[in-house]
């Protein structure tokens, strides 16, 4: 097992390098002065253009350029992220501890209905139940992620003022920014509670309900299909009469029984979905005005931001090699008889 | 001796059908019968028959789409089929208990041994999760599971086939029930195990003096382990005796065709003499007796006419040839 955890961690600089370098390849169809006159902000310092190329070398081959890069991110420095208007590495450590929470939220929201109305749609297959997680499942997939958001934000903010959008309200702002308030994870909604500040943790709660809702859905809806076409196979199966046969109560044959083999598909699924939500939760967090790193990520693009693009690339791949680890390890967790061989 | 006294199980026009409406097909016929306290009776017959169905309709454990239509199951006098959902999940596994055909995918895959047994002691007694292993062990030890303390943390994948079965079997027997529905328990198993479990059931079911309902197509287990048997086709009793005599004199054509079929020592025969044509496909059931088709005495009154369950000393023959054989009387 640990063996074969270490050789998946020994294929994530493999698959950083092979990103980082398309990637970095294909910046350099620019020319060198297209590329350094997106550091220049005053137009009467166009002169400096040249001074620009050679201060950073951008006429040198790819290779060597790439391995400057390269050097740099070893030790920590992605470089300066002009979009953000700070280093790259401050942006991810930033940005990304939002993103995380949001996704964590909605994942957990996520799973937590999907299985639950999978398997009530399953247990109570063509009766009222069934209908309704179905529609609802139709429902979701069929309602684009924006106009969800859009809708929730007018009426939840709009019209009731309960949830605002953004990352936190002014006050809390003052709060965590203020000497008294220690930062520990990076997380606010465990460091509020780190630091036994209520006030902080239901605020970022608040801020967090919207966008977690709008992205739960297209998620959920398919979470809900999966559970109930894996359910209904394993209730269909022996061992299932075998715990009916035995007087087992019909609870602990649905759940403990049917329900454990379901949702082993589940799992994969809701990994996947995960590292989906760290990478993509771009359109969200526009409408809601949320400060996570996918928006860092997009702005950085648009603006053609270099390093941002890079760093952003380059986290994201080692999100989804770690990601996807975690989900193959979790799947032993469920099924012994998934040994992770070495 | 009264009957009714000692009689733990009767079935009474018992008839399960699958599908509804136009589609519907009736794969049990109106069975009946009486399992006295101790006994194991037999139902022999082949694949599609009915006799899976039938035994699962006895802990109303039918699939989905396979619904009883008619009869009655009465267990020590009450009825089986008007329970309510507790007093019919009390009475399974701890009255009445079942084994199944195929024990490589009866057990949960992915949950040890150890808290299936747990589970089910624990789902009709009150004893703590301690006792409740404790016993789980005395069960394994008797099936003949070795180190079964160790094993009780294992997984189904971690047993061969015939452990498997027996695991089956412990746990069938956790709450020393009064019945045991045993549906095909060796089929799936090679034939040496075969003998094993079988004997393993007979010196429990001995020991315990349980009664058993054994559903088989293997005639020679039949003779090795019930006192009476009954002879399925078609969905229909066609037979029914104490083993003894069913073996010795035989009535039913269908029953002939099947002894004669089986494999004897004593016998020099280079053919192994077989009963011509297929059993009827549920469903395609004619006017008459279901074995004509394939029957060698059949006359006109057979295709017409259903034969009553004809009885002379207690053996029962579905056949228009025991009236026949009567007639000049």
């Amino acid at each position: 097992m640990l063996r074969y955890i270490l050789r998946r961690l020994l294929l994530l600089p493999l698959v950083a390098l092979g990103v980082t370098f398309l990637l970095f390849f294909l910046t350099q169809r620019l020319s060198p002065e297209m590329r350094a006159s997106l550091y220049i902000k005053d137009p009467r310092q166009m002169g400096a253009l040249e001074e620009v190329i050679q201060k950073y070398g951008l006429r040198d081959n790819v290779f060597k350029q790439y391995g400057r890069w390269l050097n740099g991110a070893l030790h920590g420095d992605l470089g300066y992220s002009h979009s953000a208007n700070m280093p790259v590495s401050q942006a991810i450590k930033e940005y990304l501890p939002a993103t995380i929470q949001l996704a964590v939220v909605t994942i957990i929201l996520v799973v937590f209905f999907g299985v639950w109305f999978g398997v009530v749609s399953a247990v109570k297959k063509d009766k009222w139940q069934d209908v309704c997680a179905r529609l609802i499942s139709v429902g979701g997939f069929s309602l684009p992620i924006f106009v969800l958001g859009l809708l929730l934000l007018m009426v939840f903010y709009g019209k009731l003022g309960w949830f605002p959008p953004g990352g936190y309200s002014v006050s809390t702002d003052v709060m965590v920014h203020s000497p008294s308030f220690h930062s520990y994870t990076g997380f606010l909604l465990i460091d509020s509670l780190l630091n036994g500040n209520l006030r902080v943790f239901f605020d970022v709660l608040r801020h967090l309900v919207l966008p977690a809702v709008t992205l739960c859905i297209g998620s959920f809806a398919l979470m809900v299909r999966v559970m109930r076409s894996s359910m209904l196979e394993e209730l269909g199966k022996d061992y299932v009469r075998t715990a009916r046969a035995k007087g087992l109560p019909e609870r602990a044959v649905i759940y403990r029984h049917a329900g454990k083999n379901a949702i082993i598909p589940v799992i994969t699924l809701a990994g996947i979905q995960f590292i989906r939500l760290l990478g993509g939760t771009v359109i969200v967090e526009t409408i809601f005005d949320y400060p996570g790193i996918g928006r860092f990520g997009v702005t950085a693009a648009q603006q053609l931001d270099i390093a941002g693009i890079m760093g952003f690339s380059l986290m994201v791949a080692v999100l989804f090699v770690l990601g996807n680890l975690v989900s193959d390890v979790l799947y032993t967790a469920v099924d012994p008889r998934i040994k992770l061989s070495d | 001796m009264d009957a009714r006294e000692d009689t733990v199980l009767s079935v009474e026009e018992l008839r399960v059908s699958f599908g509804s409406g136009p589609d519907r097909t009736e794969v049990v016929r109106g069975l009946s019968y009486r399992l006295q306290k101790g006994k194991v009776l037999a139902v022999v017959g082949e694949s599609g028959c009915g006799k899976t169905v039938h035994a699962l309709s006895l802990l109303k454990l039918l699939p989905p789409g396979a619904e009883i239509t008619e009869g009655r199951i009465l267990y020590r006098g009450k009825d089986v089929l008007s329970l309510s959902a507790e007093a019919l999940r009390k009475l399974r596994g701890a009255e009445m208990s079942m084994i199944f055909q195929d024990p490589m995918t009866s057990l949960n895959p992915i949950r040890t041994i150890g808290s299936q047994l747990v589970e089910t002691i624990l789902a009709h007694s009150t004893c703590s999760k301690l006792q409740a292993q404790a016993r789980a062990v005395r069960l394994l030890k008797k099936v003949g599971i070795e180190n079964a303390r160790q094993r009780l943390n294992e997984y189904p994948f971690q047993f061969s086939g015939g452990q498997r079965q027996r695991i089956m079997i412990a746990m069938a027997l956790c709450l020393n029930p009064s019945i045991l529905i045993a549906d095909e328990p060796t089929t799936a198993l090679d034939v040496t195990i075969q003998a094993q479990i079988l004997k393993l059931i007979k010196e429990l079911q001995r020991q315990s003096g349980m009664a058993a309902v054994f559903i088989t197509h293997n005639l020679a287990i039949v003779a090795d382990i019930a006192d009476e048997v009954l002879v399925l086709y078609g969905g229909y009793c066609v037979e029914q005796a104490a083993v003894e005599e069913l073996f010795a004199a035989p009535k039913h054509p269908y029953t002939r065709g099947l002894l004669g079929s089986l494999v004897s020592l004593k016998r020099k025969e280079t053919h192994l003499p077989a009963i011509e044509g297929y059993p009827p496909a549920p469903g395609t059931l004619q006017a008459g007796c279901p074995f004509a088709p394939r029957c060698p005495h059949v006359w006109d009154k057979c295709r017409a006419s259903l034969p009553p369950l004809f009885e002379r000393q207690g053996h029962k023959v579905r056949c228009w040839l025991v009236e026949k054989d009567e007639e000049p009387r």
